[in-house]
């Protein structure tokens, strides 16, 4: 027979905060590399010109170093980094090949439009051995999209420019919709790169691909609004559980 | 770039259909958008050499070979005498001038011409104007065309710094600053070389005879003018990207064919001025090394055969053609045989990395999997601020003035995120963020911190609803006591917040390096999402908020009751909980409280729309013997 004494107050459950969509996309990228062979590394956002350009053979002349583009710090002394390529120029200089880098975090861009953000994040990697090919780029970032979009997902690589890659490329997925969605960009790693990190680009070849994390959350959360991730909007936050 | 397709055709010894012609020109890294006959290129930036149709022609020679569409001016051409300076060769180091002079009335366009105007939506101004677009158009040099009677005196080119106006010819005054490629008349500055022509000095519909200066001007000196000056300029474009500076009599002698076609010429003088002779680039045959980078097997016969096919000279070595500044390495040469074979016919082949052991950054993640499981959310803030500190470091190039440093403290950004949603109804509020702090004492300094605020209830379950959060639950949560007191708690006042909200709000600002290892310990790592959902969007509407108190006389009803109020649904109900629970055993009976809260995506909910939902949701529980909602109808 029910009696005060033996009714159970309703359960408490355990209410879970959530760890904010672009770090889950971040994270699933970093692990996803990790389990490939990829290191993860570290760098300062404000970055020196040197490393921020110069060692990635990005001229003087780039559009990139122009005032509209990148924000300069300090008297122009330094700059807000705009890739994570630097870390990995960084982690170059440190290490002797065989290497395979992963590096991600916050980049910045002079930008702020509904589509463009002045900062986002990045997920970038490098793998520098003997005997690094266009073929083996192909390979990696195949098994990268499977993983990310399953293994039916159609890819195309388009001929695209990067100054410290060469070939460079850019990656496409076919939507459901029938239209082609750019996801990546990646090529073999630029020799004079190799050569600014003290790597014998006579023997080493590398390859390299950047990924930019907001994308990728759109696309798996279906987010169409890639301002709704900075609003910090505890309605939106607290789907990401 | 916009191309007209039939344009394109012109150019092409076959004649591909729209679709083939756009899969070759992606399979060469030409990305664009096809609308109608209209063809809108997005080029790469190290392709300068195709920003026309003469230089794509030449991209696409592999697959439809090129034909030579048009005349050029093959007649002798008298010597001008122009009283020309070219005070920056390094800037400058190769110029060509026409002077044409022509008579009677102007003929109407030619198809060819009017085309390009029509149907590309081009503006036509005169027609020396008008040919020196479309030449640009057809063969990529930009021309600038003088009105011949205004240019009177010495002409100078210089590269120098300015801090003078200058009216250019579409009207607009600009202040010129710092260094400027211009040329002079008399110490006036009448064209902003490589960028715009100025209106003194431009040609009009009267205009008979004109000066057609055609340049190399070095991508160094040009790039970044037109955006620093609000200019949209074609000619910059092209000269940012490199021009062939082997071309300008051909242009030229194009040029001369045109006006031709449109009009009585009366006379034509040319005049080259060339300070240094222009490098040929050439790089070593080695198919082996294209191959160790492609991973490819090609034969020497057929790599030499495509680089032909795109106009490289093949001798001892490879000679690389005068318009083709992207080109200088055996990587680069590997990318050409890439895109002529196709990205995607090179067959993947695996690659096996060896496997680091690294944990990457575990103390961050126990962290956050810490913060997360007592019900934390995470957020991520931009570091621009316009509060200056001692420490700040400052912005040169903000966007704008309340963006001009970068955060010294996570705290201002917590409080924006908290006021936030706080306007948002939200009033239980727990919120971290986790950012690299970056400041200045002599040199940068780099910090990583942890922020933690909070406000308002301690939770939804009927224990913590009528707690508050506090200094006395962020202590326990830093595991701090009255002996340990690590950790500064600052209580925020609302005074300055402008905000009508009474709860207090607590704040915690730690170095993550100072977190104590006992913290971290007991959250595991790991915090790794393996799949994705598929999120609603927020309603920008209003929620309502309806709280029931349930009286359950009848234990054995007790658990259906908890049963239905766990498994409410309706379309309109975002949320329920149970906030209440209370055994009376004076007057035997259980009282259960439960919050419902009502939003919709697509209007702002009506009373009565709330209240047919909640008589749906309620009427299985009441039906049941002996539950009740006191003073529900």
């Amino acid at each position: 027979m029910s009696t005060l004494d033996n009714i159970e107050p309703p359960l408490i459950t355990e209410v879970k905060g959530s760890l904010h969509p672009i770090n889950q996309v971040k994270d699933y990228l970093i692990n996803m590399l990790a389990q490939m062979g990829f290191q993860e590394v570290d760098g300062p956002e404000i970055e020196s010109e040197e490393f921020n350009f110069e060692m990635l053979n990005i001229k003087k002349s780039h559009p990139a170093r122009q005032m509209h583009d990148t924000f300069y710090v300090e008297n122009k002394s330094n700059v807000l980094r705009t890739h994570t390529s630097p870390v990995q120029i960084r982690s170059m200089l440190k290490s002797k090949p065989p290497l395979a880098f992963t590096s991600a975090g916050k980049v910045y861009r002079k930008d702020d439009d509904a589509t463009h953000l002045p900062m986002f994040h990045q997920v970038e990697g490098i793998y520098v051995d003997e005997n690094v090919t266009f073929a083996n780029l192909k390979d990696l970032i195949h098994q990268i999209l499977h993983n990310l979009f399953g293994k039916d997902v159609e890819i195309r690589f388009r001929p695209s420019y990067f100054p410290f890659t060469e070939p460079s490329a850019e990656v496409d997925i076919l939507s459901e919709n029938g239209k082609w969605l750019e996801i990546l960009g990646c090529g073999i790693v630029n020799p004079l790169v190799l050569n600014n990190c003290n790597i014998d680009s006579e023997k080493y070849s590398g390859l390299a691909f950047g990924l930019g994390v907001e994308r990728i959350a759109m696309l798996q959360y279906g987010v169409n609004d890639i301002r709704d991730f900075y609003k910090s909007n505890l309605d939106f936050l607290s789907q990401f559980k | 770039m916009k191309f007209i397709y039939q344009d394109l055709l012109n150019f092409l010894a076959e004649k591909p259909a729209k679709e083939l012609l756009s899969e070759k020109l992606f399979q060469l890294g030409h990305e664009h958008e096809i609308d109608g006959d209209v063809f809108d290129m997005e080029l790469t930036p190290n392709r300068g050499d195709c920003l026309s149709l003469n230089g794509l022609a030449r991209d696409l020679n592999i697959f439809f070979g090129k034909a030579e569409p048009f005349k050029i001016f093959e007649g002798d051409i008298e010597s001008l005498n122009l009283n020309f300076k070219n005070l920056s060769p390094d800037a400058c180091p190769k110029i060509s001038f026409l002077e044409i002079e022509i008579e009677g009335s102007i003929n109407s366009y030619k198809s060819y011409l009017e085309n390009y105007f029509s149907l590309l939506g081009n503006n036509k101004t005169n027609l020396f104007t008008d040919i020196s677009n479309y030449v640009s158009y057809e063969l990529g040099q930009p021309t600038h065309c003088f009105d011949a009677n205004t240019i009177n005196h010495q002409l100078i080119f210089e590269n120098r710094n300015c801090d003078e106006s200058f009216k250019t010819l579409l009207g607009s005054d600009i202040k010129l600053k710092d260094k400027n490629c211009i040329f002079l008349i008399n110490n006036e500055i009448i064209s902003l070389a490589g960028v715009m022509g100025g209106a003194s000095t431009a040609c009009s519909t009267n205009t008979k005879k004109a000066l057609v200066e055609c340049a190399y001007f070095t991508p160094e000196v040009i790039i970044g003018k037109s955006v620093k000056y609000n200019l949209t300029s074609d000619a910059a474009h092209k000269f940012e990207r490199g021009v062939d500076i082997q071309a300008q009599e051909k242009v030229l002698r194009r040029f001369i064919e045109i006006v031709n076609d449109h009009a009585k010429i009366r006379s034509i003088k040319i005049q080259k001025f060339e300070e240094t002779q222009a490098q040929q680039n050439s790089i070593p045959i080695n198919v082996k090394k294209i191959n160790k980078i492609l991973g490819i097997d090609i034969e020497e016969k057929e790599y030499l055969s495509y680089l032909s096919k795109l106009d490289f000279g093949i001798e001892k070595e490879i000679v690389v053609p005068s318009h083709r500044h992207d080109i200088s390495s055996q990587n680069d040469l590997a990318e050409e045989i890439a895109r002529i074979i196709g990205y995607n016919n090179i067959e993947s082949k695996p690659v096996e990395i060896s496997k680091k052991t690294d944990e990457g950054f575990v103390n961050v993640k126990r962290l956050k999997n810490y913060l997360i499981k007592n019900g934390f959310s995470e957020v991520i803030n931009f570091p621009f601020t316009k509060d200056k500190d001692n420490e700040s470091i400052s912005i040169d190039n903000p966007l704008d003035s309340n963006r001009s440093y970068l955060r010294i403290s996570l705290k201002d950004s917590l409080i924006d995120n908290l006021l936030y949603n706080e306007r948002r109804q939200k009033d239980s509020i727990k919120l971290f963020e986790i950012s690299d702090l970056y400041s200045k004492n002599n040199n940068i300094k780099e910090e990583k911190r942890l922020g933690i605020i909070v406000s308002g209830r301690r939770g939804y379950n009927y224990l913590d609803f009528s707690k508050k959060l506090d200094h006395a639950y962020l202590s326990e949560l830093l595991n701090q006591d009255s002996t340990n007191q690590a950790f500064d708690i600052e209580e925020i006042s609302r005074t300055e917040l402008k905000t009508k909200k009474k709860d207090r709000i607590f704040y915690i600002e730690i170095a993550i390096d100072k977190i104590p290892e006992h913290l971290l310990k007991e959250a595991e790592s790991g915090l790794d999402q393996s799949n994705f959902i598929k999120y609603q969007p927020v309603s920008e509407f209003p929620s309502s908020i309806r709280d029931f108190s349930f009286s359950i006389k009848d234990f054995k009803q007790y658990d259906s009751v908890i049963s239905l109020l766990s498994n409410l649904n309706d379309k309109n109900l975002r949320d329920s909980f149970i906030f209440d629970f209370y055994e009376n055993k004076k007057l035997n009976e259980i009282k259960v409280g439960i919050r419902l809260i009502f939003q919709s995506n697509i209007n702002t909910l009506s009373d009565d729309e709330i209240q047919n939902s909640v008589n749906r949701l309620l009427k299985p529980i009441i039906d049941l013997d002996s539950v009740s909602v006191p003073g529900l109808n």
